[in-house]
């Protein structure tokens, strides 16, 4: 009876398996092929993992480029899933995030040949066949800081930041000076929390920073922030997102009566990039450096707060991002 | 009696030396006119001297921890235990309200909430293990549940209708983890196992295939209910009768399963098989049923601490975001030594320490948020290593019951 149930259930699962390879054959042969890791996470996960997705499928249709995906599961996964794609003859392979640097890294040099370029990877010793895609998040955040500087009355403003990992830091200590910069006086709470996949954390995080008085919560750590910036529109106060525009993915395209904007980091334009220099033969070991100068950061549209932020301060905003862009304006943020 | 008096000489050592650093700690702030401002909600704040305050405290704390050793008291290890632990919290607590108030009574609230989910999975570990099945699936049914209950919110236009949908969806990923431990007598950590992972998948293709797809993103949460009368009382009104929904059903079943387990035949049944399964068999109980109903209820606990996470907290969904708490709760499970009562006092020091931790780091205060994310773990530690009483699991528990 035992041994009837697990054959029939094997089979079962085998012809669902079978039924799903069928449905997303691809058919046609391509000229090169990219394969994209994610970090633990989904490509259609509304966050980080799904802009790289987005940049690697704008260069493989500008370039007729064959593109897969592996979604991660668990950290231990990384290599194996590396792996995968550089042992079925990828020619370029992206992976996401800062956590796979090491994978990407060991996997470079027992692949030569084959082009990786990691999203917010940085190699202490670029291997020719690598290269990172970093962000200048704390000019990022920086905007975001003068934002919200300019939007408080209560001159408190709070972050909600994920894993105290080097891209939330500069995104965490360039929204403290930004907001230092408009106004040297002003107060900024903030909070790490170990992990981006927890928003009740973040709700919880946000909820104590308004009760100390913040009235203005930039989330910045995945989730885990948009549970912060979740918190801000419960309580009636300004939230600004991250990474992208959190008006459509948090906010599921409004209405968003509290959400100022989002600290943008254009991680599909990085993606782009890199694939396209790999293609077409421009690609150099070491790294690209997204920031105000080459649409690497940036802010995201106001949407429902147009009308309540004034014309100064978007003019400002506007300054700020031109100055950071021609070196004028420094975020002062050292690591 | 050597051995345990060897324990409490070295367990009082450790009370001893904290509380002495302690009071080495408050000469910090002796020397200055500084002052702590606590809270109590809308009662008001009261302020005390920093420096002087901590001191005494530790002074009480040394002396409640010198007590045990000198008179060689061991049932009074406990006392010393939670003197010392309350003279370190109330120092960290003084520490942070320098000059800028800090409010207890939010903080309690806060960790109250915070521990909700570990609690009720503690809970749902508790009815499991009781009838001897292991349930480290925990994490995988409050995932599922999180997720189900979400969908279901969204599709049917109502939130309570989405409550019900995650209790549901709980108890039938639990029934697939007693039909694979019990019916099919697989090792309960790999069913466990399995389940968790599982979970992992569908739920990534529910949110794709139903909520991103559709473009839904976000339902309303679960409203606050302010008990009539009872939410007026001070301090406990705040933090106790304000609550949401599952914070309130936690408290309820907390003393309810205390009562089941302990007071009623059904309660002792189920303590019966998990402890000694052959037994009850033979004095008529239906082992196989009793062990399918525990497990689903066990189940339907978990259900509605993931319903806490979509429902109640963030009125969204996304990947993972139970976050581990399903485990953690296995750790409260354990400090509370397979007792509602224990389970829901590990809880509240999971809860605790992370609402601690988030208010630390807002004040600004120095202490890395690593160590207080690790301080219950420590704890737990402590209680499974004996010190405060022992922690032993039912005796059967994890054993597959091959009928004869």
């Amino acid at each position: 009876m035992k041994k009837v149930l697990l054959l029939a259930l094997s089979i079962l699962l085998l012809s669902c398996i079978t039924l799903y390879a069928e449905g997303t054959r691809e058919e046609e042969e391509v000229g090169m092929k990219v394969g994209l890791v994610t970090d633990v996470g989904k490509v259609d996960d509304k966050t980080f993992n799904q802009f790289a997705y987005e940049g690697m499928m704008r260069a493989a249709e500008e370039f007729d480029l064959k593109a897969d995906y592996i979604e991660t599961l668990q950290p231990t996964d990384y290599e194996k899933n590396i792996q995968t794609f550089a042992e079925e003859g990828y020619d370029i392979i992206v992976t996401v995030g800062f956590m796979l640097t090491d994978a990407t890294v060991m996997m470079a040099e027992k692949y030569p040949d084959i082009y990786f370029t990691g999203v917010d990877q940085f190699y202490p010793e670029p291997l020719p066949n690598t290269m990172g895609l970093l962000f200048s998040e704390d000019q990022s955040g920086f905007v975001a800081g003068a934002l919200a500087a300019m939007m408080t009355e209560t001159d408190v403003i709070g972050i909600v930041a994920g894993m105290e990992i080097p891209p939330v830091i500069k995104f965490r200590k360039g929204y403290e000076n930004g907001a230092k910069y408009i106004n040297p006086g002003i107060k900024v709470l903030g909070v790490y929390i170990d992990s981006f996949t927890a928003p009740d954390r973040g709700k919880a995080a946000a909820e104590a920073q308004i009760a100390e008085g913040a009235d203005v919560i930039f989330g910045a750590g995945g989730p885990t922030g948009s549970g912060g910036i979740v918190a801000a529109m419960e309580k009636g106060v300004y939230g600004i997102g991250v990474d992208q525009d959190e008006y459509y993915t948090t906010m599921g395209g409004g209405p968003a009566p509290y959400l100022l904007s989002s600290a943008m980091k254009r991680v599909d334009n990085a993606v782009y990039t890199g694939v396209k220099a790999a293609v077409e033969g421009t690609f150099e070991g070491g790294h690209w450096f997204g920031n105000a100068a080459n649409d690497g950061i940036g802010y995201a549209p106001f949407h429902d707060t147009e009308s309540k932020v004034p014309g100064r301060v978007k003019d400002k905003l506007d300054e700020i991002i031109r100055m950071l862009g021609d070196g004028s304006l420094e975020t002062g943020v050292t690591l | 009696m050597e051995k345990s008096n060897y324990k409490t000489i070295v367990f009082s050592a450790l009370t001893i030396i904290l509380n002495l650093l302690i009071i080495r700690f408050s000469f910090r702030f002796l020397g200055q006119d500084l002052k702590s401002i606590i809270g109590f909600g809308k009662l008001g704040s009261i302020s005390v001297f920093t420096g002087r305050t901590i001191f005494i405290l530790a002074c009480l704390g040394l002396a409640g921890s010198i007590f045990p050793l000198v008179r060689r008291l061991e049932k009074f290890i406990n006392l010393s235990f939670f003197v010392t632990a309350f003279v370190a919290v109330a120092t960290l607590i003084l520490w942070a309200g320098i000059d800028s108030k800090f409010d207890i009574v939010g903080l309690l609230a806060l960790s109250l909430r915070l521990s909700t989910p570990i609690v009720l999975g503690a809970l749902s570990g508790i009815l499991c293990e009781r009838t001897g099945v292991i349930n480290i699936a925990i994490e995988g049914m409050m995932l599922t549940a999180a997720c189900i209950g979400f969908t279901a919110a969204l599709y049917l236009g109502n939130i309570w209708l989405g409550l019900i949908c995650a209790v549901v969806s709980g108890a039938v990923m639990s029934l697939l983890h007693a039909f694979l431990s019990v019916t099919m007598i697989t090792d309960q950590i790999i069913s466990g196992t399995v389940i968790n992972i599982l979970a992992v998948g569908l739920t990534g293709f529910i949110r794709r295939s139903f909520l991103i797809r559709a473009r839904l993103s976000r339902t309303a949460i679960l409203p606050i209910i302010t008990v009539p009368l009872l939410a007026k009382i001070p301090i406990i009104g705040a933090i106790i009768f304000t609550n949401q929904p599952i914070v309130f059903m936690m408290m309820g079943l907390v003393a309810l399963i205390t009562i089941l387990l302990f007071k009623t035949r059904w309660g002792l049944r189920t303590r019966s098989i998990g402890e000694h399964p052959e037994a009850a068999d033979t004095v008529g109980i239906n082992v196989f049923k009793m062990k399918y109903q525990n497990v689903m209820l066990g189940g339907m606990l978990a259900g509605l601490a993931g319903a806490w996470f979509s429902l109640e907290t963030t009125g969204s969904f996304d990947d993972l975001m139970t976050n581990g708490k399903g485990f953690i709760a296995l750790a409260a499970m354990i400090f509370g030594k397979w007792h509602p009562v224990g389970a829901f006092t590990g809880g509240l020091i999971f809860g605790f320490s992370d609402a601690l931790q988030i208010i630390f780091q807002i004040k600004g205060i120095p202490i890395p948020p690593q160590f207080l994310w690790m301080l219950p773990y420590l704890i737990t530690m402590v209680v499974l290593a004996g010190v405060i009483g022992k922690s032993t699991p039912p005796a059967a528990d994890g054993k597959p019951y091959i009928k004869r």
